[in-house]
């Protein structure tokens, strides 16, 4: 028998749009299979979003955005009959779209907006119970990202999470942190790449009122805790410490021009030397510029895969070799900068009217998937000029007029 | 929001597609794509419930027939260019929660308000209670096009009665 016949469905009512086609990319495909095989019926994928917004697809470590695509054809999902499965099979629903799933990056801007005003600072642990809270399964169900992104995002954020509760850590507090726990390890004697993590807390418990749970997790952001020891990452301490001090001389930036009245920008000769004193003696050796715009430093530099490290960059301070006095630096982070492509291209193009290639991309690489995204967003919001000095980028509108 | 979507293959117990059909790749459910679209009158919406639409013919999967009405349709095989995941909607009530016990209101309350009241409070707790959850069913790597125009042929039982002869 090779004729079918083909019926509705005997519930035509409860199955019309019942059924949704998504298109699966290659990484998609393979999860699913390994479900199938393994059996699991956990959930592996999950939809959020807010009703405003655009929903995503999130699996345990990848971020996709959902979108639906409008097909002019039907299709037809078919499945067997139950009571004639050999000769009739049912129209469970006709589809006129088709799902489609574009890698994207995690959309965790939104937490600086939710998180304010529950800064963790200093001597806060009797107003704990005024504050507005925010809790981590709050952000989870909200938040369009991953679980794994969103980890990494809330460390990359330096929020802490009390009691469940998400707190960013006052950056002046976070240094303080960082410069007692540089003197402690010598004061104590102990090696920065496997100190005791007891001694350590209970020091800065007993002379300075840190609470443990705050400082085990501020080690943890800036290092490794394995069996009790602390694996301290050198650069991403000095880079925290260094971001401290340079956060004084923010850029101030206004319409049609940029003025630093408020805050001059510091000698970089003068940066450094302050930089170096923050860290001590043993440290100062790791004292170097680049290290301001490394993003995320314990992913990089623990990876365990050689091959895999790859290091992100992420723009925190703008240099001016210009100055008359020496070049000059000012603090200008990518996170304070819109998200919106358009809107973060016109931002930085008021700051300077001409970048180079390599100045430019730690200012764009939170706002793309990779550096294959980022330089199509170059080729769209700048204009590139080639000079024997390297590639320059200006603007492609004139946002001065 | 979130909504989790969770892998739940069609189980074993499930009937499965004839042979030929179960060549594209899946023996449980398969895509058929046409160009426009099936257009039935009836104001009743269940009034369609199992009611015939046409006649696949699979005697030769290189050539697909389907026999809508009076018309023909020539077919054929296409792989996707992405697999697509089906998506299968779940809507669980939940029984568990308070929706059943009526929130206490005084005597002296208006009694058209709190009917109103009352009925939408308990829309509002069936909605709450309703939990929707999408399984990826299947993931289909085939489908049969039919994108030719149809062709009329006079008899609809000429094709049955081919099957017949065979």
């Amino acid at each position: 028998m090779s004729d079918l016949e083909i019926r509705f469905s005997p519930s035509t009512e409860q199955d019309a749009g019942a059924f949704r086609l998504v298109e699966l990319p290659s990484e998609l495909c393979q999860l699913i299979d390994s479900a199938v095989e393994t059996k699991t019926s956990q959930p592996i994928l999950s939809i959020k979003g807010h009703p405003t917004e655009d929903a995503v697809v999130c699996t345990a470590d990848k971020n996709y955005t959902l979108r639906s695509v409008v097909l002019s054809n039907t299709v037809l999902v078919l499945t067997p009959s139950r009571t004639d499965p050999d000769g009739t099979v049912h129209v469970r629903d006709q589809l006129h779209d088709v799902l489609e799933l574009v890698p994207s990056v995690p959309k965790l801007h939104k937490l600086s907006v939710l998180l304010r005003g529950m800064e963790y600072d200093e001597g806060d642990e009797d107003l704990r119970t005024t504050l507005p809270k925010y809790s981590y399964e709050q952000a989870r169900a909200e938040i369009q990202a991953s679980e794994s992104e969103l980890r990494v995002g809330l460390r990359e954020r330096r929020v802490l999470v009390l009691d469940g509760y998400l707190r960013p850590i006052a950056p002046a507090h976070l240094n303080t942190i960082l410069e007692l726990l540089l003197n402690y390890l010598i004061s104590l004697s102990l090696v920065h790449d496997a100190a005791p993590v007891d001694d350590l807390v209970s020091a800065l418990a007993d002379d300075h009122d840190i609470s443990r749970g705050v400082s085990i997790q501020v080690m943890s952001w800036f290092g490794r805790i394995e069996e009790n020891t602390w694996k301290m990452d050198v650069n991403a301490v000095v880079a925290e410490i260094g971001l401290g001090i340079i956060r004084h001389y923010k850029l101030e930036l206004t319409w049609h021009r940029v003025v630093d009245k408020k805050h001059e920008p510091i000698l970089e000769t003068e940066f450094m030397t302050k930089w170096k004193n923050a860290v001590g003696d043993t440290f100062e050796s790791a004292v170097l510029l680049q290290l301001l715009s490394v993003r995320s430093p314990p992913l990089c530099t623990f990876s365990s895969n050689e091959s895999d490290i790859r290091v992100q960059r992420q723009g925190n301070y703008l240099r001016n070799t210009n100055n008359v006095l020496g070049t000059t630096l000012n603090y200008f982070a990518a996170s304070a900068l819109p998200t919106d492509a358009a809107a973060r291209f016109a931002e930085l193009f008021l700051t300077h009217p001409r970048w180079k290639g390599d100045e430019i991309e730690p200012f764009l690489s939170d706002i793309s998937v990779n550096a294959k995204e980022r330089d199509k967003l170059l080729l769209k919001h700048a204009r590139a000029i080639t000079t024997p000095e390297g590639t320059w980028y200006t603007a492609r509108v004139g946002y001065n007029n | 929001m979130i909504v989790p979507i969770a892998v739940r293959p069609l189980h074993a117990f499930s009937p499965k597609l004839a042979p030929s059909i179960a060549n594209l790749g899946h023996d449980g459910l398969f895509l058929i794509e046409l160009q426009g679209m099936l257009d039935v009158q009836g104001s009743e919406s269940t009034s369609k419930d199992g009611q015939l639409i046409g006649t696949l013919n699979t005697a030769d999967m290189g050539k697909p027939t389907l026999v809508i009405g009076h018309h023909l349709l020539e077919g054929k095989v296409v792989t996707l260019s992405k697999p697509l995941g089906v998506l299968h909607k779940h809507v669980h009530v939940r029984n568990d929660g308070p929706s059943a016990v009526h929130p206490d209101v005084s005597e002296d309350e208006d009694e058209d308000n709190y009917q109103c009241e009352a009925q939408k409070q308990m829309e509002k707790e069936k909605d709450e209670n309703k939990q929707v959850r999408w399984d990826v069913i299947a993931v289909v790597k085939k489908k049969i096009v039919f994108s030719k125009r149809p062709m009329p042929i006079a008899k609809p039982a000429s094709t049955a009665s081919r099957g017949i002869a065979h």
